[in-house]
């Protein structure tokens, strides 16, 4: 047995080892969060315009902006670039066999436009934008929507003026809306069954041939690029290839807007031809060609130059 | 008795022309071309027969018992036998890349009611991030007393629970709202699983920084590319909302969030949020990109429900299913899968006419509340014609509609919540086909 000359003292400290005290309130785990760490998270915006930093950017701004960063995906006046989504258009179909949800046909609050901006576009450079960019690309995007006029410049106060037209549309969840009852015998007349099957051709289906042996792939493209970095690389090439991944396959590795296919021969020997100078150049400061746009560094400005010709010289290795 | 037919040349081809309006180049060529192909005749799912394998049958003794096998630790963290084909796969023209985009559980190769953590369905909005443990933080502020930042460490000393729960993606069946597309039931229903998730409940979190009164809605954000988020109520949070780093007895996978993410039982799987970094405690909501423009629900009439949250009570049989077409006449077990993000699974009815006549499934297992459910019905089958369906009733008694009482009132285009009775045309040959009774 422990022994203390002062067993007033050893009994309370037993107790404490037998008995812990639950704790009803704070556990204090965890350190406070300053407003520094939070400022730099904290990029939320709200419909009623909270979280919108100073600065602002004019329509005649953002129109610069979108074609440089934006519309090698959402096409030149929001009409979108293969699957990538429409921005533009679509008022008067939502309820119609045919509806097109589009910023102005379906958006409610402008406030999204902006928060959406700034916090994932452009798509392969999130938070790349300054806020006075977000502001003129958003102001924009209002523009090509006739939400807004050609001489608009948004700001916190001028958020304010901006309505979108399909705000009162929206209406909270109602379910459940259907009821079924759990009928057991005789519960529909099959003589007035129409049974409709699938249309063929839309399922994917390479993995339910037997014996196969090989891994359904659905990804032709990743196929052709696998095939076309067997060859030997340079150092460059090398180099580039997590680069081309992060910042070029987007558009690269599906031929989105125009952009060459990563692999596909064909389609680059004539860029090729032109010299590694003339192709990096246009991948460094951007390039507005017959069959589409090339962003300026994949619309990625936080890569270095050489760190664009690393990928270009992957590319182009992968495509001779 | 029921009259089967093909959709008639006309509509088949207004559905192609409808379809195909979504895809461009190439998809749209292949598409029409693999769609009037199909006008031409229905093409048949082969049935090979398997290799030759008599070698290693009885009485000869099989080549694996006649030379010593691997050790231990070959495979440190082991994988499943090469002999299987256990793969997550998409559709690939449903979207315009693999970054913001989905897989499918193989709902038809799996047993009980755990999804493998490898096998649980993906859905990202700009990838996965590759996720520093040590390096990642959680902040919690807003409208509380004490703005707090967690470390993971600091999140694992928190009081943990551990909970079977469901997450299904809003969209899952979303393909097949304005007709039959997929033939594949992980094509049609696999944007859904289940696993065991650990990590600490929501309100204990929100007890740490002691909400304010009117502090009524929580904005949800990921560290991904798509700073994913959404808002939520402040009732979801306080009843069963979870923060877990916890999946099938390991960390996350990168794939559901490593190292921690949002789990919201019963509710769209885009409200899980993953790779957790930020929870703000707000007096209304955000009204964030996927709360408007994505995940609401476009009504016949033009307007849209918004915070369509719950998954409603829903079922699909696994077993046969496309993939799993009938080999054997006799004894037969039909398997699938019920779950309700309301609760518990009361029952289920299978029937083998279209929905006429019903008989009741025995559910097998466990009964857990927001959790997949199997079910199971034990029958013959001797070559006869099925329209065979299931249909799930969960404990607030809500009966899975069919799928005309779903279009009925929602139309085609509202993309999400397709909880309907689903129907497979079993063949007199054993094949299964994915149909629609309209």
């Amino acid at each position: 047995m422990f022994r203390s000359p002062k067993s007033g003292a050893l009994t309370v400290a037993f107790l404490c080892f037998a008995s812990p005290a639950l704790v009803a309130g704070p556990l204090g785990i965890g350190e406070t969060a300053t407003p520094e760490m939070i400022a730099g998270w904290d990029i939320d915006i709200r419909p009623d315009g909270r979280g919108l930093p100073p600065g602002e950017g004019s329509v005649a701004d953002g129109e610069g902006l979108y074609e440089a960063k934006c519309a090698s995906c959402h096409g030149l006046f929001g009409e979108g670039a293969g699957r990538w989504p429409i921005l533009a258009g679509g008022e008067g179909t939502l309820d119609t066999a045919h509806p097109e949800k589009t910023v102005g046909s379906y958006w409610p609050y402008a406030s999204t436009l902006w928060d959406y901006i700034h916090r994932a576009m452009p798509y392969p450079a999130p938070q790349s934008l300054t806020d006075d960019e977000v502001y003129a690309i958003t102001a924009y995007v209002l523009y090509l929507n006739d939400i807004v006029e050609d001489d608009f410049v948004l700001n916190q106060e001028t958020f304010q003026e901006v309505k979108m037209p399909n705000e009162p549309n929206f209406y909270i969840d109602d379910r459940p809306d259907v009821v079924n009852t759990r009928c057991m015998s005789q519960c529909a007349d099959a003589s007035t069954f129409e049974i409709v099957t699938t249309i063929n051709g839309v399922t994917p289906t390479a993995h339910f041939k037997e014996d196969s042996g090989v891994a359904a792939n659905h990804y032709g493209n990743e196929a052709a690029t696998a095939e076309a970095t067997k060859v030997a690389l340079s150092d460059a090439a090398v180099a580039g290839k997590s680069i081309y991944a992060k910042a070029c396959n987007v558009c690269h590795g599906a031929g989105v807007a125009g952009a060459p296919v990563t692999g596909d021969a064909a389609a680059w020997s004539e860029r090729i031809a032109q010299g590694m100078a003339t192709l990096n150049k246009h991948a460094i400061e951007g390039y507005v060609g017959k069959n589409g746009v090339m962003p300026a560094k994949g619309g990625n400005m936080a890569l270095a130059d050489e760190e664009v010709a690393n990928a270009v010289a992957f590319m182009v290795e992968s495509s001779q | 008795m029921t009259k089967l037919f093909e959709p008639s040349l006309p509509k088949l081809m207004e559905a192609l022309a409808t379809e195909a309006q979504g895809l461009k180049g190439m998809d749209r060529r292949n598409f029409l071309k693999g769609g009037i192909a199909a006008v031409a005749g229905l093409a048949s799912v082969q049935i090979i027969p398997k290799a030759n394998a008599q070698p290693n049958l009885p009485p000869n003794i099989p080549e694996w018992q006649t030379y010593l096998g691997r050790g231990v630790v070959a495979k440190p963290y082991g994988e499943p036998s090469e002999f299987e084909d256990l793969q997550r796969r998409t559709v690939p023209w449903l979207t315009a890349d693999a970054q913001s985009s989905i897989s499918m559980t193989p709902l038809q190769d799996l047993e009980g009611i755990i999804t493998p953590s490898g096998l649980v369905f993906e859905r990202y909005h700009g990838g996965i991030p590759n996720v520093n443990p040590e390096q990642h933080r959680l902040i919690i502020h807003g409208l509380v007393e004490r703005p707090i930042v967690l470390s993971m460490d600091d999140l694992r000393r928190f009081p943990s629970v551990s909970e079977i729960r469901f997450i299904e993606c809003p969209a899952n069946g979303g393909m097949e709202w304005r007709g039959a597309q997929m033939e594949a039931v992980q094509f049609t229903h696999g944007m859904l699983s289940c696993c065991e998730w650990t990590g600490v409940k929501l309100s204990t979190l929100l007890a740490e920084v002691g909400v304010k009164p009117e502090g009524q809605w929580i904005l949800a954000e990921g560290a991904d590319a798509a700073g994913m988020s959404r808002s939520i109520p402040m009732e979801k949070a306080l009843d069963d909302a979870l923060v877990v780093w916890g999946q099938n007895g390991e960390a996350l996978r990168p794939e559901q969030g490593y190292p921690v993410r949002l789990l919201l039982p019963g509710w769209e799987g885009n409200t899980s949020v993953k790779w957790l970094r930020r929870l703000e405690i707000g007096d209304q909501p955000w009204h964030h990109r996927e709360e408007t423009s994505k995940y609401t629900d476009l009504m016949p009439d033009g307007r849209a429900r918004r915070f369509t949250w719950v998954q409603e009570c829903n079922s699909v049989i696994t077993s046969p299913c496309p993939e799993k077409p009938l080999r054997h006449r006799g004894f037969l077990e039909i398997q699938g899968l019920a779950w309700s993000g309301k609760g518990k699974i009361k029952a289920v009815d299978v029937s083998f006419d279209g929905g006429v006549n019903w008989q009741r499934a025995e559910l097998k297992g466990l009964v857990l509340d927001k959790a997949l459910t199997r079910f199971s019905l034990q029958t013959q089958w001797n070559g006869e014609p099925w329209l065979l369906q299931s249909r799930a009733i969960d404990e607030t008694g809500y009966v899975q509609p069919t799928l005309k009482q779903l279009r009925d009132l929602r139309g085609g285009w509202s993309i999400y919540h397709k909880n309907s009775i689903h129907t497979w045309n079993v063949t007199e040959k054993g094949e299964v086909y994915n149909v629609q009774i309209t």
